[in-house]
């Protein structure tokens, strides 16, 4: 609005508006010197501040290196271990099912990032100064590491050939205008490229665990096992050609349908790919035939018919009291003995049935709506007969996967259920309602006040207990139960602020075109408000992330678990808790810390704070 | 001023609707908000096709009255009749008044998450359930109405206030209804953008639309108002057709405040 103080009219105000500004004046850069005598040396406290604060950095670096580089350190007990903090006992000749899975997520990340068109590019002057840092960075904890003499100068070689590829990366670079620069996915690949070339290469050494062997242990100098390194190249050929794969898709297909079938795969790749292909359930056909595809059949004709009729728009109050109907139906069958999927049915088709005025309307509108309906009843019995099937994976010792696997497994189940459910408490809260209000109000409060571990002992321990006879319930998901709720009360809260932070104008703006409460919500007042809460929310999720190492307390075998107990009981590397802790805190942090980068980028797409 | 014939439309003070049909009825209509009273038995009528503009120095009432109309605020003594629809609690009623009940706010109130097209085309989508191609060539042609079809794929931050308040008429329009109400259309303008919403409102008095108008500005109110009316303290002061309100206002206070605008 500021360019209507320069022009008279309105048409001349798009005239100016495609007029770029001039451009402000250029801020020299500051050669070396003179910027370590302003930054570092501007005062005579501050260059004791540097000097002092420089000491203690390199005492820090020089103490950390030193319990790395100790002869006494156990680090063939991490590298031996691999594959069990991955996945612990997951059978070795069904071990293709992981590598499956592995292969299916990242062809979904190579399409999605064609599809929505990541990566930018960077210069290649600043990579190279980012390469001559490196190598520098290198070179000084080369020095302060306790390496003997050959060893020294092995990784001195290697920190000059870094400094040296970014120098001539500098010269390459050119300046001015025709600056030359590359593309981060480049960058990505070539240096994903380089490390699988390194297992094929660099003997980091060959480590086996055996469990049925004595000595148990395989450790031999040379390059890692074929059953790590063929596959991880594979893998990087796979997700290469799954990003031009999607560049093709970008280009040939109707964008948005594109990209919302690949939202959909993403959120049915995590139930499929752990229930489906690693659990590998044994169907029992005469028993699907027999009593799952009724079920389904009767669902799928009766749900569609009532969901035809309450779409409609001349269907008005009656549509109301009846999908109100299904719901109380729906309660009423957890009061009598029946399948859980009849009972998960009925609700689910309640919840349909509540929705239905507010998407209903046109034909097409209304064939979208069932169609909807269809395709998560289907997903949803496919998803409850493979969990009912016993698992034809023999793990010993409970659950069928642990490790890496199943802190991934219970931090994406949780953020996926506690999303719908922290929303909808949210809501609850600011609803005008006051039944709804309290209730989701004493909820927040009661599971805010509780300590996360005790919530999990109690579902892990206590809920079985109570359950009614015939129903059984894992202990991995009596856990995800409890993070779930515990999940949805801070989301819940997080979502709230963002509800706040609609102003009242949007909300009368929305009820002076006639909308309804629930369209009001889902069209106007939802999409803004998550879109404020983005920050909050990916701190939330990357809490849940790490907050899934407390299932180690209670005795699953998560990646914490195993670093902490299975592994320093193994007879051969007894006592090798520390390293392993580190090895498990630097995963953690690898993960939580991409998270992060994620969504600074998706702030930025997003235009937060440009609203 | 007073010799102004039925060969020129715009100065709607010689049509005669005495015999078109009552719009809006507000009848004693009072409200409160904690001790302080916002309306005091404001009782007035809205003919079809009549243009009223409601005048008065700030925090005389206007605003919450247009409000209630449409029942973004809740009068708690009185009647109001929309279109033989009386506004109660009850739901349909609120529901069937707001989609006859065009709205256009001071602040504009677009949807910035959704691009100019959207925002004119998610209601009738929605609440009218039209199909979606029916209601994006409908929002195209408001656009084009009021003179921003170039626009459409834009988002309301990235345009001027006078063309976010014409999409924000548009958006009203869409709904197709029979009484636009505006609140203070122009206070939130710069000098030079309310000329081109104050030309979209003419064109829109003209084509013959139900229009009750909050607004100081006084070349509007002469040229296109049928009747003006006059608040103060939460009651309607004085009432009149607009040429006899400027040339031989009655009360005092109307006077006073023609006395200090003109």
């Amino acid at each position: 609005m500021s360019l209507s103080d320069h022009v008279s009219t309105p048409s001349m105000v798009v005239a100016t508006a495609n007029v770029p500004w001039a451009a402000p004046p250029e801020i020299p850069k500051l050669p070396p010197r003179e910027w370590v005598k302003e930054n570092l040396f501007s005062s005579a406290f501050n260059s004791v501040l540097t000097v002092v604060t420089t000491i203690i950095l390199l005492a820090v670096f020089r103490g950390f290196l030193s319990f790395i580089f100790n002869p006494v350190r156990q680090w063939n007990g991490t590298a031996t271990n691999m594959q069990l903090f991955m996945t612990r006992a997951y059978p070795d000749e069904q071990y293709i099912r992981i590598w499956f899975c592995v292969a299916v997520i990242l062809i979904l990340t190579g399409l999605s990032m064609a599809v929505w068109q990541a990566g930018s590019t960077m210069p290649i002057a600043g990579l190279g100064r980012k390469l001559l840092a490196t190598g520098a960075l290198l070179a000084i904890l080369t020095l302060l590491a306790p390496f003997s003499a050959s060893a020294t100068i092995q990784w001195l070689a290697a920190a000059l050939a870094v400094a040296a590829v970014g120098e001539a990366a500098r010269r390459f670079a050119g300046r001015g205008e025709d600056e030359r620069t590359v593309s981060t996915l480049t960058v990505l690949v070539v240096t994903l490229a380089g490390l699988v070339t390194s297992l094929w290469v660099v003997p980091y050494g060959h480590h086996t665990y055996i469990a049925k062997r004595v000595p148990r242990v395989l450790a031999e100098p040379g390059t890692v096992a074929l059953t790590t390194k063929l596959p991880w190249t594979i893998m990087l050929l796979i997700v290469v050609a799954a990003y031009f794969a999607g560049r093709l898709m970008r280009d040939r297909l109707p964008i948005n349908p594109t990209r919302v079938t690949l939202l959909l795969l993403w959120l049915l790749a995590p139930p499929v790919l752990i229930y489906l292909v690693l659990r590998d359930p044994s169907f029992d056909m005469g028993h699907v035939v027999g009593t799952d595809l009724p079920i389904f059949a009767a669902y799928a004709v009766g749900g569609a018919a009532l969901l035809s009729w309450l779409t409609r728009p001349s269907t008005g109050e009656t549509g109301r009291i009846v999908a109100v109907l299904v719901l109380v139906v729906g309660f009423c069958t957890f009061l009598t003995p029946m399948r859980q999927v009849v009972r998960l049915d009925m609700l689910m088709l309640a919840i349909f049935a509540l929705a239905a005025p507010t998407f209903g309307g046109g034909p097409r509108a209304r064939k979208r709506y069932i169609f909807g309906w269809l395709g998560v009843l289907g997903v949803m019995s496919w998803l409850i007969t493979s969990i009912n099937t016993p698992s034809t994976v023999t793990v010993p010792g409970g659950f069928f996967i642990g490790g890496f696997s199943i802190t991934l497994m219970v931090a994406i189940f949780t953020i996926v259920f506690s999303f719908p459910l922290g929303i909808a408490l949210a809501l609850a809260r600011t609803s005008s309602m006051p039944i709804f209000r309290q209730l989701a109000t004493g909820f927040i409060e009661v599971v805010r006040g509780v300590p996360l571990i005790t919530i999990l002992i109690f579902f892990s321990i206590m809920v079985p207990l109570f359950l009614p006879r015939g129903m059984h319930l894992s202990e991995v998901t009596a856990c995800v139960i409890g993070y779930v709720l515990f999940s949805s009360a801070y989301l819940a809260e997080n979502v709230r602020g963002g509800l706040q932070s609609i102003t009242r104008g949007q909300h009368e703006a929305a009820e002076a075109v006639g909308m309804t409460t629930a369209q009001k919500t889902i069209f106007i007042v939802l999409p803004q408000a998550l879109r404020v809460s983005i920050p909050p929310l990916v701190g939330h999720c990357i809490g849940v992330f790490k907050e899934t190492s407390l299932l180690a307390i209670i005795g699953v075998f998560d990646i914490l678990y195993i670093g902490r107990i299975v592994i320093p009981g193994q007879t051969e590397f007894m006592g090798s808790t520390r390293e392993n802790v580190l090895f498990v805190s630097v995963i953690y942090w690898i993960f939580a810390y991409q998270m992060s980068k994620a969504s600074q980028r998706l702030e930025r797409r997003t235009g937060l704070g440009e609203r | 001023m007073t010799d102004a014939t039925a060969a020129e439309p715009t100065s709607g003070q010689t049509r005669d609707l005495s015999r078109a049909r009552d719009m809006i009825v507000c009848e004693d209509v009072s409200k409160w908000y904690g001790d302080f009273q916002a309306l005091d038995k404001v009782s007035a009528t809205i003919k079809e096709q009549e243009v009223v503009v409601v005048l008065g120095p700030s925090g005389s009432g206007k605003s919450t009255w247009i409000r209630c109309i449409n029942r973004l605020e809740i009068h708690q003594e009185g009647r109001i009749v929309v279109d033989d629809v009386e506004l109660t609690n009850d739901l349909r009623n609120i529901e069937k008044v707001r989609s006859e009940v065009g709205m256009v706010f001071q602040q504009f109130n677009l949807f910035p998450h959704l691009n100019i097209l959207d925002n004119v085309s998610l209601a009738p989508i929605w609440v009218r359930k039209k199909p979606r191609a029916e209601a994006e060539s409908q929002a195209m042609a408001l656009l084009e109405r009021v003179g921003i079809p170039e626009q459409a794929h834009k988002y309301p931050g990235q345009l001027s206030g006078g063309q976010q308040q014409r999409v924000a008429i548009a958006r009203a329009l869409a709904m197709e209804p029979r009484i636009m109400l505006f609140d203070e259309p122009t206070s939130a303008l710069d000098p030079e953008m309310i000329k081109e919403v104050l030309d979209v409102m003419k064109a829109l008095a003209l084509s013959g639309m139900t229009m009750m108008v909050v607004t100081h500005e006084m070349g509007f109110a002469k040229e296109v108002a049928d009747r003006l009316i006059f608040m103060e303290g939460g009651q309607i002061v004085e009432q009149n057709t607009t040429d006899l309100f400027f040339s031989n206002p009655t009360e005092d206070r109307t006077k006073l405040f023609l006395s200090q605008i003109l």
